[in-house]
């Protein structure tokens, strides 16, 4: 019977994918990993922290003594979400993306396709940053209203200004602190160790400190967003200048902090890329062998 | 005729493990069996056959064309992992109809592809059951349903039947067996001969990531005849058991295993041996409590091959 089969050697144009069929097949890879991120238990953790600060939002503003909604607003919205919860998230998501499915030995499956690696990469990345995005917007949004609930600005200048634009500047970061951790997941082991480390030391430490040194955290351009953004009155801006130490002088400008932002998540993103497409995932290696 | 899988002076490292080492192999259409117990090189050997790693040294090409760095290739190409790994949370049938969509397939395409390679595999009844429920046979039959549901030329399966009951295995058998007959190629790696032996004459040896033999099932064996077989016999008066064998030409040697209240005998002719024995046996009054061959054990027939 094995005379009879088939053993010409497959011709060049018989590799190719047509364009629409690969598209087709990236974007079925792009919804099984906006599906996998669901089906996790991250959501469900993350789900929760976001509702202990709305929780926490409702409970101090329904106090006797309600807490200030601008202090609130300081310290969660610019605060919490931008310093925790946006990096906790990206971190969580971004680096498993590859990693999980290494561990989880299923990148076989991902692999064996006629894709080239650098789309499934690309491809799950953004999936990462449209799963992340959309996390932070709501939760941004849902904060705000816990804060804003009971005043009469909330549906005239807080959501349809403040919190949009708080949102976006929030995606942007999503978008730095999701290519970074998804290095870090593609680069190390440890990536969540690596990330805990980084939020903490980086973005939490020297974001605060003026030296030059602030200007690779993604908190720094996040709040410089903020401080160009939003239509702050002048006495707020001048607290929130003071407590972030920041100089209006040498602030850059809004469209460089986006320029800035987005070329060196590209940039990253392009390298991971690229050093996914090079790299072996071996299944198992011998236990031993001479 | 050009060989489905070539592999050219090909050696893989892990740091300083070997996991190949200079294997230069022609594999020809239809069904061929990679045998070779665990740490042969199996698994690396498919992994290398399938893009998943680069050779240390040398080239591997499918069907024609080099291997790493090549995706289209899999078009061509199916695999069934080892591993036994999914995305638990999906039904069986939204796994294969996923790896078909990943695979190019139109929706429609894939809904008819995976429809028909879970009915190739006998996976109609549970495919809509989570994964997470699946029994062992299950889960291969679905992971052989995946790697075929693009219809690749060439399909390798890295230890299709481990885990499997009766049933199932004698199933993916046939399944296998009626690929080849369809006119694919597949390259089945096992660390237990018969069930190669089973599906194909069509063998490969690998051993310690060398190849040791390749060819027909029957030539390997003539081969391993060459070599006395070691046939363990526990009975109480083994002695006097011996000082009968002893006088027939085919036993080579006798080892006491006191210990054991046994004697390894050594023959170049197992089959005259095992006729006589039970005759032998009443003659002398001797009970035998245990009878086996340690050439059951693959190791023992590589270290033959391997003359260690």
């Amino acid at each position: 019977m094995n005379q009879a089969i088939h053993t010409q050697p497959v011709r060049p144009s018989e590799l190719r994918l047509a364009p629409g069929r690969c598209f087709a097949a990236l974007g079925e890879l792009f919804w099984l990993t906006l599906r996998q991120h669901t089906h996790g238990r991250r959501l469900l953790v993350l789900v929760l922290l976001f509702a202990l600060a709305c929780g926490l939002a409702i409970l101090l503003r329904s106090l006797s003594r309600p807490a200030p909604a601008e202090i609130l607003e300081f310290t969660l919205v610019f605060g919490l979400i931008p310093h925790a919860l946006a990096p906790l998230t990206a971190l969580l998501y971004a680096a498993g993306m590859i990693q999980d499915e290494v561990e989880g030995q299923t990148l076989t499956y991902l692999l064996l396709r006629p894709l080239p690696k650098w789309t499934v990469y690309l491809t799950k990345w953004l999936a990462t940053i449209l799963i992340c995005g959309c996390l932070i917007g709501l939760f941004t949004l849902a904060l705000y209203l816990a804060i804003y609930w009971d005043t009469r600005e909330l549906w005239r200048e807080i959501m349809p200004g403040r919190a949009l634009k708080t949102g976006a500047a929030l995606a942007l970061a999503q978008l730095g602190y999701c290519s970074l951790f998804g290095s870090l997941g593609l680069l190390i082991r440890h990536s969540l160790i690596a990330g805990v480390a980084y939020i903490v030391l980086l973005e939490g430490v020297i974001a605060n400190i003026e030296f030059v040194g602030r200007a690779l955290t993604v908190v720094y351009y996040f709040r410089v967003l903020i401080l160009r953004w939003l239509d702050l009155p002048d006495l707020l801006q001048r607290q929130w200048l003071r407590a972030w130490q920041l100089d209006p002088a040498k602030m850059p400008d809004a469209l460089t902090c986006v320029e800035t932002v987005a070329i060196a998540s590209l940039a990253l993103t392009i390298f991971s890329a690229l050093w996914f497409s090079r790299s072996e995932f071996a299944v198992k290696t011998p236990e031993s062998s001479s | 005729m050009t060989p489905v899988v070539e592999f050219d002076g090909v050696s893989k490292w892990y740091g300083n493990v070997i996991g190949l080492n200079k294997l230069t192999l022609r594999i020809p259409a239809g069904v061929t069996g990679l045998l070779g117990p665990n740490g042969a090189g199996k698994s690396t050997l498919l992994q290398l056959a399938t893009g998943q790693l680069r050779p240390s040294q040398g080239t591997v090409r499918v069907l024609g064309q080099s291997v790493w760095s090549n995706p289209g290739l899999n078009r061509h190409v199916g695999l069934c992992p080892e591993q036994d790994a999914f995305y638990e949370w999906m039904t069986g049938w939204d796994f294969v109809q996923t790896c078909a969509r990943l695979s190019g397939m139109s929706r429609g395409e894939a809904t008819a592809a995976t429809e028909k390679a879970l009915h190739l595999v006998g996976m109609i009844e549970n495919m809509h059951r989570a994964i997470r429920g699946y029994s062992k046979g299950m889960r291969q039959r679905t992971k052989l349903a995946q790697a075929l549901v693009h219809e690749p030329q060439v399909l390798f399966l890295d230890e299709p039947f481990t885990g499997t009951d009766p049933v199932a295995r004698r199933d993916l058998m046939d399944v296998i067996r009626n690929l080849g007959d369809a006119g694919r190629s597949a390259l089945v790696s096992s660390h237990v001969l018969h069930e190669l032996q089973a599906l194909t004459p069509n063998i490969v040896l690998l051993h310690r990531g060398r190849l040791v033999a390749e060819g027909r099932v029957q030539q390997i064996r003539e081969l391993i005849d060459t070599h006395p077989h070691r046939i363990v016999i526990v009975c109480d008066n083994y002695r006097v058991l011996a000082a009968t064998l002893v006088a027939h030409a085919d036993v080579e040697a006798i080892h006491f295993l006191t210990r054991d209240s046994a004697i390894l005998v050594e023959t170049r002719q197992p089959d005259a041996f095992y006729a006589r024995l039970p005759r032998l046996a009443l003659e002398n009054g001797t009970a035998i409590r245990e009878v086996y061959s340690e050439d059951d054990n693959l190791e023992a027939v590589f270290k033959y091959l391997v003359s260690e």
